[in-house]
């Protein structure tokens, strides 16, 4: 009943990023079965066996006495992992074809991702960039860290090119815990390019999701007659038949996807495409899912 | 198919739009925002479709839309064959009435000859009738009535005129363009020689007219006539007149013929002349004893031939003494008057009476008593006297100023004010004297003046010519004789005296005839013709002379001009022979007398060869034409594009109602 609110149309019409954060989170959390798996009030977390190199201050001494074995008791706080949003916020995610933009639909998804990770508590950052970094809120459970997110989401606006090269360097300078790193954005760029870029990551050990943000007239134009269709970040015009966007680009567009999606799962990132006219809870299942993981 | 204004084709060019709009345009409109063209390229056959004729019948039909209101304004016609217009024709006889079908009974075989054609047509056909002399005149309209045809053709009667086949001609091809029948021409005329235009390109009829000669004449007939007269119009002293007549003989033989001179009716001398064979034989009579006042004269030739009109001349002259001329000289230069005097009574024909006056001694004299009157280096006239003088010149009076040492004092030019330039001198060392180098030879002063080339001017007074025309001119440009309008009147300004001091011109011969042709000039004595031919016109009134009456009696005592006409009209032609007076506004009576062209005098017809060029020529017989259903004429289409049009535009409104549906649906 209450998946209905995660329609991006109906997220569109209110006003507020955190209140559609809010309404996201708590319509998605509302409506998953109740899981031992999964659990947001207990202090105590799950016992682990001792390994090599584990700090000593951890071993619970009571279980080692009574059965001479080492455990790690671990607790809630230790689990808490690092979320860091990178929103992509060049031209082309300005791009819409039903009223809805694809930066509207990473904006609605980054300030939920945000919302959850708070509720959590877990570390929450944010970069939004396009060419190069235009906004970077740094990783942080502290109080107000939540609007500092949602405020920084809410002014990004679409400009300029996509560049993955220079912002994910710099990224790279500013991360220095592991974490989860969700990465939303159109892709419109070589899946070589876009992996050899993000894969730095995944070696430092972090777990990557590519959200990848496709308007659904990208994946397949419908095109009543022959167009001009021009560039949203380089100006170029081009003729387009519709003979032309009903075969040959769908073949592209298609192949594109596919080859993104494999090399994504042979360098070991969560790839994710979104459409735009779907509703949000598939990509917080995904990150849930992650999280789950790295408990 | 043709077009009555192909420059509206140019609108053709207009059909560019739609196909701009359809073809370009199209392509350029609605450029769509997308977020990457990474996965496009440009495509052959995108670009191939993209440019194929999308809304063709729309198209189409606004191509057809535009590119037939420019056919429509281009006026598009056809020709098509008319049906047989042939069976239209028209009858047109055309009796000459010139001046020689006087001779002999031409006029009344001619009108024989007329009858003869009217009764041998189809009684139901129609016909009309024309005289043919300087021009063509239409007597009836056409029409198929016998008695009204004959009547017409028994009322031609001969006239004074010359008869004119090219004139002929482009009135008959008028009538044919206007009456749309094809025109079968019946010429009955004497086919004289010398009615025939310069060029037989002048004689085409056109494709319409179908040509019969008629001649009346029998070849070359011979005639005698009294082909010119010199006359004076003017005779102020008779025994010193002159007239001269010129006999002349076509195709015919030597004879010896008498001439009189006759002045109102009675003959006053008979002389015997010898006219050689076709030639020409000059007769002179050396009194011509007239009483005052105007007579009518003629020189008459005996015995008469067939054609008796030419065998008289008529010329009309004016007795009358000669006018007054008043000579104003200073008091203490007798030299001019003595020279100027002489000069004046040894002309031929003295038509003035010198009255010197000196200058002091002339305040108490009226100059419009004066047809002319000279100022011969005066330097001091009275003002009232100067006065008076002006305002005569303005009101048509005409002066003779001759300028030397006298002028050069007063500073100015007397009557008309101007400054005088210079008083120069010839110097001694130097050029000693100074000619005429350049004259006017057709000026009235200069047209006798044989040697006035030769004559030496030591002193010139010249004056700013001014608007004036500059008769003569010395050596070194300065203005010698200076002709000038003033008003109504006439000035001539001589930059030298009559004195033989400032130059010799007094001893030269050509000052008798200098002085004689100026004064003769400035008084209009020799403006005035002793005859004119046929066919002038004589001019009324003056432009001073506006809205007054002018009564003009003809050769037959009746008056020649309605009252309107004696109140407006400007000229009046005489068209008979005889005897013309005109009473004009001024109270000045003019007798003119008038006779016919002496062209009409030479009756050798047109050689046969030539009438049956003329009458077989191609364009002149329309009988092949019409039997082969040849004619064709336009046919306009401008209706027939016009409903195209209206049917491309109802296209185009449906079509495009469609289209913009569809549009609207994509949109």
């Amino acid at each position: 009943m209450l998946q209905r609110f995660l329609d991006p149309k109906i997220l569109a019409s209110i006003s507020g990023l955190d209140l559609v954060a809010k309404t996201v989170v708590d319509g998605f959390v509302a409506g998953l079965h109740r899981s031992p798996d999964f659990g947001f009030s207990q202090e105590f977390a799950e016992y682990r066996a001792y390994a090599p190199g584990d700090d000593l201050r951890h071993v619970d001494w009571n279980v080692f006495a009574r059965t001479e074995r080492c455990y790690l008791k671990r607790y809630r706080g230790e689990t808490n992992s690092q979320l860091t949003v990178m929103l992509d916020a060049s031209a082309s995610m300005g791009y819409s074809s039903h009223g809805i933009t694809k930066l509207d639909y990473g904006r609605f998804l980054a300030a939920s991702l945000c919302h959850l990770a708070g509720q959590q508590r877990d570390a929450a950052g944010l970069i939004v960039f396009d060419d190069q970094i235009r906004q970077y809120v740094r990783p942080s459970t502290r109080q107000g860290q939540l609007s500092r997110l949602l405020h920084a989401i809410n002014e990004a606006e679409p400009r300029a090119r996509t560049d993955f090269g220079k912002p994910f360097l710099h990224f790279q300078q500013f991360l220095r815990r592991r974490g989860i790193v969700a990465v939303i954005s159109d892709l419109f760029e070589r899946p070589e390019t876009v992996l050899k870029t993000v894969e730095p990551l995944r070696f430092r050990g972090n777990e990557l999701i590519l959200f990848h943000v496709l308007d659904p007239e990208e994946i397949s134009p419908r095109l009543g007659e022959p167009a001009i269709l021009v560039d949203m970040e380089t100006g170029r015009r081009l003729e387009v038949s519709p003979e032309y966007a009903r075969t040959e680009y769908k073949r592209r567009i298609e192949a594109h996807l596919r080859e993104l999606r494999e090399r994504a799962l042979a360098a070991g990132v969560d790839y994710f495409l979104l459409a735009t006219d779907r509703p949000l809870d598939a990509a917080l299942r995904e990150y849930l899912t992650i999280r789950q993981g790295r408990m | 198919m043709g077009f009555l204004s192909p420059w509206f084709l140019a609108g053709l060019a207009a059909v560019a739009i739609p196909v701009y709009f359809h073809l370009l345009r199209q392509q350029r409109a609605n450029p769509r925002p997308f977020s990457s063209l990474m996965f496009f390229e440009r495509s052959t056959q995108s670009s191939i479709r993209h440019r194929r004729l999308r809304y063709l019948a729309l198209l189409a039909a606004r191509v057809a839309l535009l590119a037939l209101i420019a056919l429509a304004f281009a006026g598009p016609y056809i020709l098509r064959p008319v049906a047989s217009s042939g069976e239209r024709s028209l009858l047109l006889i055309v009796v000459d009435r010139s001046f020689s079908m006087r001779a002999a009974d031409r006029i009344e075989r001619a009108r024989q000859a007329a009858l003869s054609i009217l009764s041998a047509r189809r009684p139901a056909a129609p016909a009309q009738v024309a005289a043919l002399d300087a021009q063509l005149h239409l007597l009836t309209e056409p029409t198929a009535s016998a008695a009204e045809l004959a009547a017409a053709v028994r009322s031609i009667e001969a006239t004074d005129e010359r008869s004119s086949f090219g004139e002929l001609a482009r009135a008959v091809r008028a009538l044919a363009d206007s009456s749309g029948a094809v025109v079968e021409l019946n010429l009955v005329s004497d086919m004289q020689q010398s009615s025939m235009p310069p060029g037989f390109s002048d004689l085409a009829l056109g494709p319409k007219v179908r040509l019969r000669l008629h001649p009346v004449a029998e070849a070359a007939e011979p005639n005698f006539a009294v082909e010119s007269v010199v006359a004076p119009a003017a005779i102020f002293d008779p025994a010193k007149v002159r007239v001269q007549a010129t006999v002349s003989g076509s195709n015919s033989p030597a004879a010896r013929l008498a001439v009189s001179l006759v002045a109102a009716g009675k003959v006053l001398e008979t002389r015997r002349v010898d006219v050689p064979e076709n030639g020409r034989a000059t007769v002179e009579f050396h009194s011509l004893a007239v009483p005052y006042g105007f007579t009518r004269c003629e020189v008459r030739l005996d015995p008469a031939d067939r054609l008796r009109g030419d065998d008289r001349f008529q010329f009309a002259v004016e007795r009358a003494d000669p006018r007054p001329l008043l000579f104003v000289h200073e008091a203490r230069d007798n030299r001019s008057l003595l020279y100027f005097r002489s000069a004046l009574e040894s002309a031929q024909t003295p038509a003035f009476r010198l009255q010197p006056v000196t200058a002091d001694q002339c305040g108490a004299l009226d100059p419009a008593r004066f047809p002319v009157i000279v100022l011969s280096d005066v330097e001091a006239l009275p003002a009232a006297f100067e006065q008076r003088l002006r305002k005569h010149v303005r009101d048509g009076g005409a002066v003779l100023i001759a300028a030397g040492p006298a002028t050069a004092r007063r500073g100015r030019a007397p009557v008309l004010e101007e400054k005088v330039l210079e008083s120069r001198y010839a110097a001694r060392a130097g050029e000693r004297f100074q000619t005429a180098a350049s004259a006017d030879p057709a000026h009235p002063s200069l047209r006798f003046a044989v040697g006035w080339e030769t004559v030496k001017f030591y002193q010139a007074v010249p004056i700013e010519p001014a608007g004036g025309r500059v008769v003569a001119r010395l050596a070194d440009g300065t203005p010698l004789l200076v002709d000038r309008a003033l008003g109504e009147g006439r000035l001539v300004y001589f930059a030298s005296t009559f004195d033989n001091i400032a130059n010799d011109f007094p001893l030269h011969p050509s000052f008798v005839p200098f002085v004689e042709q100026t004064v003769n000039s400035l008084g209009r004595v020799q403006q005035r013709t002793s005859s004119v031919v046929v066919g002038s016109f004589v001019e009324l009134r003056s432009s001073a002379e506006q809205g007054q009456a002018v009564e003009v009696i003809g050769p037959e005592e009746g008056r020649a001009l309605s009252l309107e006409e004696a109140a407006r009209a400007q000229s009046f032609q005489l068209r008979r022979e005889g005897f013309y007076e005109l009473r004009r506004a001024s109270n000045r009576n003019e007798m003119v007398a008038v006779n016919a062209d002496r062209r009409e005098s030479d009756l050798a017809p047109i050689p046969q060869e030539t009438l049956a060029l003329w009458e077989n020529t191609a364009e002149g017989n329309p009988e092949a034409a019409v039997e082969a259903g040849a004619v064709q004429r336009p046919w306009n289409l401008w209706w027939h594009v016009m409903l195209l049009v209206l049917a491309a535009a109802l296209a185009e409104s449906l079509v495009a109602v469609r289209y913009l549906s569809v549009e609207r649906e994509v949109a």
